[in-house]
């Protein structure tokens, strides 16, 4: 069955486009990213190419797995971390990145983005799981380097939430310059969004004049809605199944069986039930939430992650009890009803309950300073250091299926890592340097910083004779 | 809704003072006559800091500062060890009380219909029961200038501190400054600086209409002086234009919201022309007139910080932008332009101190200098003998997460850290475990 299903996606994929063609595609799928070539041409940031041996010495590392080491050393080697610790040593012939002073994290991980996309709504049907958010994404979104330089590495792109069931997500590493193919994470399963209460409903997505409503309105509609197609799903699941059945037994001779029609929309459902595609759930109130878990669990299947989830707070002992994690804001509230008991201490008594806790940005300018958000959790609730890293950091991974590759500074991972100049959770803090794969794709010291903008006017001004205002 | 057991407990941590004075604050306890902070760092910002120090508040004002005071009789000691006393934090541009759900547009005061409304003042409509108030309490901030936000002339800023049962009991000052959005020729960023408040005028026009507004407000002005002085003629009174007499006079500041460095320029050749006292807020290019800023000591309220810079700015240019202000010599101050993220301005500060914003200076722009911008600087923004007891005590440095606020006071009374959202918190936070399905 699931080889049935890999070639019916591979179906999909070709048969779904939001009018984007990406310029990777344009210039020739799978080509490999030449180096020196880079989106951030623009900019006129360089991106050196990937040393084949890094170390990065006498820093203090934060791991987010195993504590913090002084005076420690990270050893990559082709863009993995082959060492970690403190005396390790710094093999011959290492690019050496002196960290003296300076706190180094794993990457930071942004559970939940829509940056650098051409499109983030398909409003069209309140079901559309056979959209991927990947027609929609540019590789060249200067939003993209802005994050680098706020350390992060990857990011959960996600369609929007106008649909109970909307479109498929897109997990990228932030090598911002290569081509689009070379940001999409090839190591992350696939996922999908969904969305609950008020946007659903379209109260803060009104209808256009002339336009009718949609279903569903109420979020009673919104179960029925997510139990019809699963429902729906679960059949055309077993016409699939007793298809493949009957053509195994099918012998020459025989009136052979015919398949049973392809539907894209169902597809995805499909491997939602076989637990090979993560749920990312945008959901508010309590209520839904549990609505939704209960959904989940009877037709067999586990959200990965729960969105926003601003009241999680109040269910959390289920949450954690349905393995499911929450990625939710460090402080937003009261933008709209729905929003109106959220707590700043909701990262806090979640994670105190059990649930595995991300702290998300949903925007193009927190995904700047998740670092700062992430120390918020310490502010209200008392989170622990370890643990409020791991809320922009391992827990993302765990939530979007890539925390046996990357989300921490373990032997083994990628070499995804923010170099910070001060502690990342102090108000000195400020991202130095960010690798992805071990290759530096932000460094502060050629970045067009506002500093290097004042020089040169002054220059400019000095040479023209003068004139400051 | 909140169990009595947590509603006790919450009233029994209250409950610190005896009941004496007037209570300014719902839900505070009967204030003391008198509160000490001992042997607690002070950071009286316009000092040097006193290690091991105290602070007496009386009567609602600070009584006494030093390394060692006079303890009044009967005065509620309050252990300040390990410990840092702060000045009650100020936002200088917010929403506050003027907004509660962003979405639900019957709790909207904010955008009047009509370009020019200098005779509305926020004092009016400011709900001092909004919930955003003790919110923003939670992170030391004790004071904001709130305004709404409409039109090219969007009102009358208030200057309030987050305690009292009504508006007036709130207010510092009830007329605190002008609030003019500089019109913005060409497009380009976003921000208050651009926005009419449904009015459909081209920026060019809008920036005429405004010369031409403060034109008539100051021969307004002038034939009132001249009434006053005796000479014949009469002048029949027009509610708007005597809204914009202490403006046109030079008497209260002028606050232009001005993010490009071409509206500051406007905004500062307007107030050359009519003699103001101009402060430019928001300011996202002020870096590029820094020098320009500095010598003519025209202040500059940066902010919000929580925003993304143009795509043509450097990518670090609204961080950087305070360090580079202060370096020149700008007189600094922060704002959030919020109201139910009013409590980020410590961390919204915080974050342009790692892009060249020193501490110090960091804490001086959100205390003094701010309260010296409103024209209250003998009576907020530092611990010293005489001014009002607004400050608090805190773990660490407020730009700092990890820090927290324990103790506040206004006006020399303590205030719980209690809030719908530490209320919400500590409910569920003592939810049983629901049994096993």
């Amino acid at each position: 069955m699931t080889q049935t299903l890999a070639r019916r996606a591979g179906t999909v994929l070709t048969g779904i486009a939001l009018g984007v063609t990406p310029l990777a595609a344009q210039q020739g799928a799978g080509a490999a990213p030449a180096d020196g070539w880079n989106g951030a041409g623009a900019l006129s940031i360089p991106v050196p190419p990937a040393a084949k041996l890094v170390a990065i010495t006498h820093a203090t590392i934060l791991t987010a797995s195993h504590g913090t080491i002084t005076d420690g050393t990270i050893v990559i080697r082709d863009g993995k971390i082959a060492a970690v610790g403190s005396g390790v040593p710094v093999p011959a012939g290492a690019q050496v990145i002196d960290a003296t002073g300076k706190f180094v994290t794993p990457g930071i991980i942004d559970a939940h983005s829509h940056s650098s996309l051409q499109g983030i709504n398909e409003m069209s049907s309140s079901v559309t799981s056979q959209v991927r958010i990947e027609d929609a994404f540019r590789e060249d979104g200067l939003t993209l380097y802005r994050q680098l330089a706020g350390g992060v590495t990857a990011a959960n792109v996600l369609h929007g939430s106008a649909n109970t069931i909307g479109g498929q997500n897109l997990t990228v590493k932030m090598r911002f310059g290569l081509p689009v193919d070379s940001m999409k994470y090839d190591k992350a399963p696939p996922g999908i969004k969904f969305a609950l209460g008020e946007n659903v409903r379209q109260t803060n997505n009104p209808p256009q004049p002339g336009r009718p409503l949609r279903y569903p309105h109420t979020r009673m509609g919104v179960e029925e809605l997510l139990r019809d197609s699963f429902t729906r799903a679960r059949e055309y699941q077993q016409e699939w199944k007793a298809y493949d059945k009957a053509k195994a037994a099918w012998k020459h001779g025989q009136p052979e069986p015919i398949p049973p029609a392809r539907d894209v929309q169902l597809d995805p459902l499909v491997e939602v039930l076989e637990g090979t595609r993560l749920v990312h759930a945008h959901s508010y109130r309590a209520d839904e939430i549990l609505m939704l878990l209960h959904v989940a669990k009877d037709f067999g299947f586990r959200i990965a992650s729960l969105q926003h989830v601003l009241e999680g707070y109040k269910v959390a002992d289920e949450i954690a009890a349905a393995n499911t994690g929450a990625s939710t804001f460090a402080d937003e509230w009261a933008y709209k009803l729905e929003a109106w008991d959220a707590i700043a201490f909701n990262p806090s008594l979640m994670a105190e309950r059990g649930v595995r806790v991300t702290v998300n940005s949903d925007s193009d300018e927190r995904a700047r300073r998740l670092y700062q958000d992430a120390a918020k959790a310490m502010h209200y609730g008392n989170t622990s250091e370890e643990e409020a890293l791991k809320m922009i950091t391992l827990n993302a991974a765990w939530q979007l299926g890539i925390d046996k590759y990357t989300g921490s500074i373990d032997v083994g991972k990628d070499a995804d890592i923010a170099i910070f100049t001060a502690h990342p959770f102090s108000p000195q803090a400020r991202v130095d340097m960010t690798l992805v794969d071990g290759r530096v794709f932000f460094d502060r010291r050629t970045a067009p910083t506002l500093e290097a903008v004042l020089q040169s006017l002054r220059h400019t001004r000095a040479a023209m004779g003068g004139g400051a205002e | 809704m909140m169990p009595r057991a947590l509603l006790l407990r919450l009233a029994a941590a209250a409950a610190v003072a005896a009941p004496l004075g007037a209570q300014i604050t719902p839900g505070a306890p009967k204030p003391a006559d008198a509160y000490v902070i001992r042997n607690a760092t002070i950071v009286p910002v316009t000092g040097p800091r006193i290690t091991g120090g105290s602070v007496v508040l009386s009567k609602g004002r600070i009584a006494a500062v030093g390394a060692s005071v006079d303890t009044p009789p009967g005065a509620t000691v309050i252990d300040g060890t390990g410990m840092f006393v702060y000045p009650g934090l100020i936002d200088s541009g917010t929403r506050l009380g003027l907004t509660e759900i962003g979405s639900v547009p019957g709790g909207d005061d904010l955008v009047e219909v009509g370009p020019f409304n200098p005779h509305d003042v926020a004092l009016t409509a400011v709900n001092p029961h909004s919930e955003h108030i003790a919110v923003s309490r939670y992170n030391g901030i004790t004071s904001v200038l709130t305004a709404p936000t409409g039109g090219i002339i969007a009102g009358t800023a208030s200057l309030i501190d987050l305690s009292g049962w009504t508006g007036d009991q709130m207010a510092v000052k009830r007329q605190a400054a002008l609030v003019v959005n500089y019109p913005r020729i060409g497009g380009g960023r976003g921000g208050r600086g651009g926005r009419f408040g449904g009015e459909a005028l081209d920026p060019a026009i809008a920036v005429t209409e405004l010369h031409e507004y403060f034109a008539r407000a100051k021969a307004y002005s002038d034939v009132k002086t001249k009434l006053a002085a005796g000479q014949p003629g009469t002048q029949r009174t027009d509610l708007a234009m005597e809204a914009m007499v202490p403006f046109v006079r030079g008497e209260l500041p002028v606050v232009f919201d001005a993010e490009t460095a071409a509206q500051i320029r406007g905004a500062l050749g307007l107030a050359d022309e009519f003699k103001l006292k101009p402060v430019i807020r928001g300011a996202a290019e002020a870096w590029r007139l820094a020098d320009t800023l500095a010598a003519r000591k025209v202040p500059v309220v940066v902010g919000p910080t929580y925003r993304e810079p143009d795509a043509s700015s450097a990518y670090d240019e609204i961080y950087a932008n305070p360090g580079v202000l202060v370096k020149a010599g700008v007189q600094i101050a922060f704002q959030t332009t919020g109201a139910s993220d009013v409590r980020d301005l410590p961390f919204q500060v915080g974050i342009t101190e790692g892009f060249g914003l020193a501490p110090d200076d960091a804490l001086r722009a959100v205390t003094i200098n701010a309260a010296r911008i409103w024209g209250v600087g003998d009576q907020l923004g530092s611990i010293e003998t005489g001014k009002v007891a607004n400050l608090f005590v805190s773990t660490g440095d407020p730009m700092d997460p990890r820090s927290h606020v324990k103790y506040l006071f206004i006006r020399g009374e303590q205030v719980p850290l209690v809030d719908r959202q530490t209320k919400f918190y500590e409910e569920f936070r003592a939810r049983p475990k629901p049994p096993k399905p």
